[in-house]
């Protein structure tokens, strides 16, 4: 076990760092994809808000209808602002042993997950995506939903390929294991 | 092969007294659904004569269902053992067979509620592995079938694992040792608990409780409490002190009580078994459970206190193991309450190994966590409170008090929250008014996480979060560097570490 150990006083600073390999950003397209979901979410709110007002009983609708839908087009604002800016920020590299995604453009997080703690792997595709030939990556550990990683806006072949290197991977690093 | 005093290797059903536990299951399952359509023919009844005759078809009907049902449950319910597996064949419209082998099973507890208890047999739960399928239960058995089925059964998957595994792996196996009793809660203990307990959260639950079952019966509390109140107003006026007095000293005492009764409940004569293969646990009044730990499922260990606890010396310890699926999260973690420095030493001994555990230096936060705490929990509120001078007046200055407030605050998790980290361990300290300590190995972790707010962007700090498989922890307001090293050397550990982390 001792023995094990021997090579801990390695600096962390002499193993692989974020500076020996580079980011790639997620596919320019996936950004139409987050703004026309972003739209379309919007777009059912305003007709939610709009028929609630329509059978409400209010006294003024025009005024109701005005707040109501400047409210609605300003928080539209600043989210397409946010997807914009942020959309910088959705960063991956995949590494010799892990797997970093980054976001967030208030909140930034980067999340690296390990080959070998890799449950399972899967793509998933919504209805937009499709349109845009566009896959996520979801990958799954044991460490529960909330660590769970998600990387969006991949075309179709990278996504493939990513996923068979991090299941081959897996699968070598839980060789060596046992 | 040991000789079974049944043989399980024919289809059995289970004890008799398993249909009176059906019956009991199948009425809270019905109540739980229908209670309210219940509960409103019920009110509805003084409504006349014809409607009376309904309600008596419904309640006929419903224990029918309920009888019929749990009878038919008990009858199409077998099990046996075949080819290192268990085998279990139920279900009344749709029936199911389901096969587990011995190696995939990963515990079986006992469960006891009071009917068990009379009857001396118990409910038997067993916990597989693997994602998503979800474990399988018998209602109710022999006591001693029980234990003979679980001693036969753990037997056997040792044998089989033991044939698979290389044999430097096979150290134990023959050698069975008696474990050994830790921890039992005796009487007083018992009462510290239940002194010490959270009794806001008592009053919490009772309240919640309160309201939403009044708002399930009659949609107007506010009616209600008005009315309640208007037929007392005179007297209320002139002896306001004095009601309010006494009501809250009512809600306190009861408060009181109820975290006193649930703890007796839950927590009576909780014995801790330890072995070199893990922990047992038995615990429980009315219902009396009993789980077993096994040594390297156990993910994190924790140990908390608050004040009153800090003076009986006493700690609630947690112990997280591993879970297959997210629904039973909550029973993977338990809790022992009411036990003393010595005895989570000893667990921590024996879960995780020994020779890399040693006062580590404690790291501090950041100290502009302080500032920051004091900025909103403090300055921000002062200045809201402030900023209603012109409706409040001079009162507006009572929501200075915020100040020292924060700054108290701001002190005290500056002082409780720290991290400690050694070659093979992690432990991060924290608490405002109580004190957590949460211990993992590191190459137990699964995920790590840093994040960044725009504040901490700019003073280049960082929070950290480490995720293992039975929960989290988090080293909040680090440095940007320190945050980076760590997560290098988690990673590091991680990725090298050939040791399986359950």
């Amino acid at each position: 076990m001792t023995l094990h150990f021997e090579n801990l006083s390695v600096d962390p600073n002499e193993l692989p760092g974020l500076s020996d390999f580079e980011f790639k950003s997620v596919d320019p397209r996936y950004l139409k994809v987050s703004l026309i979901s972003s739209t379309l979410f919007f777009l059912v709110l305003i007709i939610g808000a709009t028929a609630a007002i329509y059978f409400s009983e209010f006294e003024d609708k025009f005024l109701v209808y005005l707040i109501s839908s400047s409210s609605i087009a300003i928080l539209l604002g600043l989210n397409v602002l946010v997807i914009i800016l942020g959309f910088k920020k959705k960063k991956y590299a995949l590494r010799q042993r892990d797997v970093i995604y980054t976001k967030g453009l208030i909140w930034s997080t980067r999340t690296t997950v390990p080959f070998i703690r890799i449950q399972h792997a899967e793509l998933k595709q919504g209805p937009i995506e499709r349109l845009f030939k566009l896959n996520s990556l979801k990958i799954f550990t044991a460490g529960g939903q909330s660590s769970d990683l998600v990387i969006p806006g991949l075309p179709e072949e990278t996504a493939l390929n990513i996923k068979d290197f991090i299941l081959k991977k897996t699968a070598e690093d839980g060789k060596s294991e046992s | 092969m040991e000789s079974l005093k049944v043989d399980f290797r024919s289809p059995q059903r289970q004890s008799r007294v398993a249909i009176g536990i059906i019956l009991i299951k199948f009425i809270k399952g019905t109540i739980k659904g229908f209670w309210p359509i219940l509960l409103s023919l019920f009110i509805g009844r003084k409504a006349g004569s014809t409607f009376q005759d309904v309600i008596g078809y419904v309640v006929l009907g419903f224990a029918a269902f309920n009888l019929i049902g749990s009878v038919l449950t008990y009858f199409r319910f077998y099990f046996h053992l075949e080819n290192n597996s268990i085998v279990i064949d139920k279900g009344i419209l749709r029936r199911t067979k389901t096969n587990i082998p011995f190696e995939r099973i990963q515990t079986i507890n006992f469960t006891q509620n009071i009917l068990h208890q009379l009857f001396n047999v118990v409910g038997v739960e067993i916990d597989t592995a693997g994602a998503g399928k979800a474990e399988i239960s018998i209602d109710a058995l022999n006591k001693e079938d029980a234990n003979a089925l679980r001693e036969y059964i753990l037997a056997e998957k040792e044998q089989l694992t033991a044939n698979n595994a290389p044999a430097s792996d096979l150290v134990e196996p023959a050698e069975k040792e008696a474990p050994q009793l830790l921890l039992q809660l005796k009487p007083l203990d018992l009462l510290k608990v239940g002194i010490s307990q959270n009794h806001l959260r008592s009053m919490g639950i009772i309240f919640v409780f309160v309201f939403s079952t009044i708002n399930e019966i009659t949609d107007n509390i506010s009616d209600i409490v008005a009315d309640q109140f208007t037929q007392y107003e005179g007297y209320l006026i002139n002896n306001t002190l004095f009601v309010f007095l006494t009501s809250a000293i009512l809600v306190i005492i009861i408060a009181f009580l109820f975290s006193l009764i649930s703890t007796l409940l839950q927590y009576f004569d909780l014995k801790l078994w330890i072995s070199k293969k893990g922990l047992k646990l038995v615990r429980g009044l009315l219902n009396r459970e009993e789980i077993s730990i096994n040594t390297h499922k156990v993910q994190l260990v924790s140990w908390s206190t608050n004040p009153i606890r800090r003076l009986f010396k006493i700690y609630t310890l947690q112990i997280a193991q591993a879970s297959s699926s997210e629904v039973n999260v909550q029973k993977s973690k338990i809790n022992v309450p009411g036990s003393y420095k010595h005895q989570i030493a000893q667990v921590i001994k024996m879960v995780f190994p020994t020779e890399y555990s040693g006062n580590e230096q404690k790291h501090a936060l950041s100290k502009l966590v302080k500032q920051r705490i004091i900025l909103f929990l403090g300055v921000i509120p002062s200045l809201l409170g402030l900023s209603t001078w012109y409706w409040s007046g001079i009162e507006c200055l009572y929501f200075l008090i915020a100040l020292p407030f924060s700054m108290t605050i701001a002190y005290l998790y500056y002082k409780k929250n720290s991290y400690e980290i050694n070659d093979e361990l992690i432990r991060s300290n924290s608490g405002i008014v109580g004190t957590e300590h949460l211990l993992t190995q590191i190459h137990k972790v699964q995920v790590v996480k840093i994040s960044q707010s725009i504040y901490q962007r700019r003073k280049k700090l960082a929070s950290l979060k480490l995720y293992t498989a039975a929960g989290e922890m988090s080293i909040p307001f680090i440095t940007i560097s320190e945050a980076l090293a760590i997560e290098n050397f988690v990673l590091y550990r991680v990725e090298t570490d050939k040791r399986e982390w359950m």
